[in-house]
Formats: structure tokens, sequence, C-alpha cells
């Protein structure tokens, strides 16, 4: 592992948030034409689904642990389906919850090549999609690191980072 | 380029992703286009366009999926005399060194890198065109 990999607290690494901000940033530009504009990040102490649909992937890369959640509100992945697919959705069906899962692989993925060039050890996830409410036990989870993400119509969506 | 009526497999466990391959592969004039969601549904399909006599010209297949991954079905094809020199694209979220060592050395026509726009897929499939049209044929 690099100097520029060694282990602190993955809240506050600057390496992992920017990776998957670029990689977010850089999959909406690619796939959907879709610029984005990157809010403040905040701390929470626990994990709240903050839209209606989700795509989450465990994220193992010794000796960390932890799950990243991409949270859409309905509005923001309505916006980038429309720009993407061409095709107008109005409820989170199971097209919708699919490409949550596609972009979320994406997200991941872009973002695994960028952390394990600079010597993290992230390995393949396969990501799943969760619609309506859930939590992250407690004893899973720890607190977890949101990052707000603005389309150019102004709705919102959310990485959330959380590490145990 | 491959001819108009050349048969594709495109392989992803995201019904959004063989959506978008299937949109690119349309805008270039390619509609022969059959769909599985894994390396395990997509390789009976491979078995039976070829028992029919209407083989499949190239193989599009995402790398990570449950059951059979993309690198796994690459690698049945090449084991098999049938699909040795059959074109095959591995779509991949991860561009690591070894990973693409690793296709390269199964056996891999070409891969292309998610996120992609519907340009680098057709430079990608140019750039197999110009490898396969070059290939000896077979005797």
């Amino acid at each position: 592992m690099s100097a520029a990999a060694k282990v602190q607290n993955p809240l506050f690494d600057k390496n992992l948030i920017n990776a998957f901000v670029d990689g977010v940033a850089k999959t909406l530009i690619t796939m959907a034409q879709t610029k984005v504009s990157v809010g403040r990040p905040f701390i929470e102490n626990s994990f709240k689904l903050k839209g209606d649909v989700a795509g989450m992937v465990g994220m193992v890369a010794p000796p960390m642990r932890g799950t990243l959640v991409i949270s859409f509100p309905k509005e923001a992945i309505f916006s980038i389906l429309k720009n993407m697919l061409g095709e107008t959705y109005t409820e989170v069906s199971s097209e919708v919850a699919d490409a949550v899962g596609e972009l979320t692989n994406m997200f991941y993925g872009s973002a695994k090549t960028s952390l394990n060039q600079l010597g993290y050890k992230f390995e393949m996830a396969i990501p799943s999609v969760v619609r309506g409410e859930f939590t992250i036990s407690k004893n899973q989870g720890g607190a977890t690191l949101v990052i707000p993400v603005e389309l150019e119509n102004k709705s919102q969506f959310y990485i959330e980072i959380t590490v145990t | 380029m491959f001819p108009a009526n050349t048969k594709f497999l495109v392989i992803d466990d995201f019904a959004t992703m063989r959506k978008i391959i299937k949109k690119t592969l349309s805008e270039l004039g390619y509609t022969n286009v059959e769909e599985a969601d894994d390396g395990a549904t997509g390789w009976p399909l491979i078995e039976a366009a070829t028992a029919k006599n209407e083989p499949f010209g190239f193989v599009i297949s995402d790398w990570n999926m449950p059951k059979m991954q993309g690198i796994d079905l690459l690698k049945k094809c090449r084991a098999d005399a049938k699909y040795r020199a059959l074109p095959f694209m591995l779509v991949t979220a991860e561009s690591e060194q070894k990973q693409i060592l690793e296709a390269a050395k199964a056996g891999v026509s070409d891969y292309v890198v998610k996120p992609f726009n519907s340009a680098t897929l057709k430079q990608k499939l140019e750039k197999v065109w110009a490898k396969v049209s070059q290939a000896p044929k077979a005797a």
C-alpha cells in the first residue's frame, strides 16, 4: 500500500471521497450527458435513507469494511434516466431499480479502479437495490459520510459511505 | 465493419446496460441481437444458435455477474474449438492492469470500460473487425 493509501478514518480520507465523487461525475457525464455539482459533505451518526430508491454495495478493502449507498429521490433519478435512456419515468418501477443498480455498479467500479491505483485493495462487488425505507443496523454501521450531489435541474441525490 | 446481418449476443445482469448496448448497436445498423442475463444463460444460447446453424457473430458480455462471470464464459468459449475465433468483447466497470492481463490471456477480442459512450463502442467494434478480417481463415 502506498503512503497515500495509509489507513486513516475512511470518512476523512480525501482520496476515498474524491474517488467516489469523480466516479459519479464521470459516469453521469459519459452515460447521461449530465453535469453535477457536489455539495458540502456532512457526517450522520446513523444511516438514514434519503431517497425513494438506492443502490448499495458492500465495500471490502481490508482492514476496512463498509457500505456505499447512492440514494436517489424520484426527481433526480427520473432526470438522469431521461438523459441516459431517452425514456420518461413517473414511478420507481423495476426498470428504474435496475438502472440504479447499474449506475451504482459503474460509480463503484470507477472509484475502485482509481483507489486501487493508489494502493488500496478494494474488491469486486455486485450491487443491490432497495426501495422504500430501511436502515443499516447498529452492529454493522458506524457513522455515515453523506455527500450531496446536485443536478442541473437542482434536484439532489446522495453518496453515503458507512464504514465499520 | 461487421456485416449488417451479424448476430450479436449481449450479456449483462442489468437490463439497463443491455438496453444501452442494444440501442447503440441499432444506431450502427445491427438489429439481430439476442440477450442473456449472465454467462450461465448465455452459454446455452451460444450452443443452440450454433446447433441451428445460425451462430452468433459477436458476443458482448459484462465481466462482473452472478452465477457465471463474463471472463468464465470467455474461457469456456476459447476452450471449445467451435468458438475459439468467436469475436468476444468484455464490458467492465474496472480497468485494472491485472484484469486486462487476465482478459488478454483468456483470448478476449477487446474490452470496453464502463462508463462508455456509443462512439467508444463503435470504435471497439471497428478494432475487432480489423483483427477478424485480417485473421487467416480456418481450412
